[in-house]
């Protein structure tokens, strides 16, 4: 009995030491912070609010995404019809070569027998004509013009500079080629109407051809456009 | 008995001695379950000796105490980590007031016998 008791006690103490050893490691030990059960409670809640909002803004962002790719697109077809309309105005300002049907025409003094009362340069061919011809040619409709491979822009004059013809700056000598796009049978019925512009040249005594192209190219201009004064204006400014 | 109080100590001591060198260990989370399960081996150990020292010592008394006081005191911590209430201060105090009562009798029948 006594025996028996002091066992008991014993190992309850025994247990007692174990637990004291324990207890002590524990709390000597550092320890990472382990959340208590509400603050687990709290976390998780966040945790759950914070997926849901991060749920949301998924969404979000495969909405905003899918916006930039239609306001992509929109902008490669911006794009598109911007490039274009500079192309189509490079062509209208001769700024790139053009090819298409039109007609050609050349002009060149007549061969005559030299006669010492008569001055060459009265019957030379003069900047007039050539600006008559090229009015003409614009008057039919013609959409790309070059005189002796000189693409006429809207700048580009036609003048006598002393006996020589200048177009762009360029001096230019018979005989003179003058190309045209456009409609070639429009082209050609204005050029040869009767009593016309060509008839009126060739009374002159000015040998011209007329020669109606399927496929002819006019090369671009060839200076740099350069505009010093003028600059564009717009209602209200 | 000062029999059982010598008794109580060696145990004491060889238990630190195991604990100490077992690979055991236990989470901080259950730091709790571990303080409460040491004061409940502290009074069954002082009940025990009292008891000893009264010759009242009965051994079923004595180990079922300590198991049914350990495992109520551990369940009052497990309520009360549910419901956010630290019910287990009730098996504190409780084990706290008969933990000081049993020493004051165990003192008494040392200077008694001295």
């Amino acid at each position: 009995m006594r025996g028996k008791r002091h066992a008991s006690i014993a190992v309850v103490a025994l247990i007692l030491g174990v637990l004291l050893a324990l207890q002590f490691r524990v709390s000597s030990e550092p320890q990472p912070a382990v959340a208590s059960g509400e603050r687990a409670r709290e976390l998780t809640n966040d945790l759950s609010e914070l997926r849901k909002e991060k749920n949301n803004l998924a969404l979000d962002v495969a909405d905003l995404e899918e916006r930039v790719m239609t306001a992509r697109q929109g902008i490669a077809q911006a794009e598109g019809a911007i490039i274009n309309e500079i192309e189509k105005h490079r062509v209208l300002a001769g700024l790139t070569a053009v090819a298409g049907p039109g007609v050609e025409i050349i002009l060149q003094n007549v061969q005559r027998a030299e006669q010492p009362t008569e001055d060459v340069a009265l019957f030379a061919i003069r900047d007039e004509e050539l600006v008559r011809l090229v009015n003409e040619l614009r008057g039919a409709g013609a959409e790309a013009i070059a005189v002796n491979g000189q693409r006429l822009m809207g700048t580009s004059e036609i003048r006598l500079a002393g006996p020589f013809v200048n177009v762009n700056l360029t001096r230019i000598s018979p005989p003179y080629q003058v190309q045209a796009v456009g409609d070639p049978v429009v082209l050609h019925s204005m050029l040869e109407l009767p009593g016309g512009l060509v008839e009126t040249l060739r009374d002159w005594g000015i040998d011209v051809q007329i020669e109606v192209l399927e496929e002819l190219i006019i090369p671009a201009y060839q200076g740099t456009v350069r505009l010093e004064y003028a600059r564009p204006y717009k209602e209200g400014d | 008995m000062a029999l059982s109080i010598w008794v109580a100590i060696i145990g004491l001591l060889v238990g630190i001695a195991i604990g100490w060198n077992i690979p055991l260990f236990i989470p901080a989370a259950y730091g709790k379950y571990l303080g409460i399960a040491v004061l409940a081996a502290l009074d069954s150990v002082f009940g025990g000796i009292r008891a000893a020292m009264d010759d009242k010592f009965d051994n079923v008394v004595f180990l079922s105490g300590f198991v049914g006081n350990a495992l109520m005191a551990a369940l009052l911590v497990f309520i009360g980590d549910r419901l956010g209430v630290e019910i287990y201060i009730a098996a504190v105090v409780a084990f706290g007031v008969r933990l000081f009562q049993n020493l004051g009798i165990i003192r008494r029948h040392l200077f008694k016998r001295a």
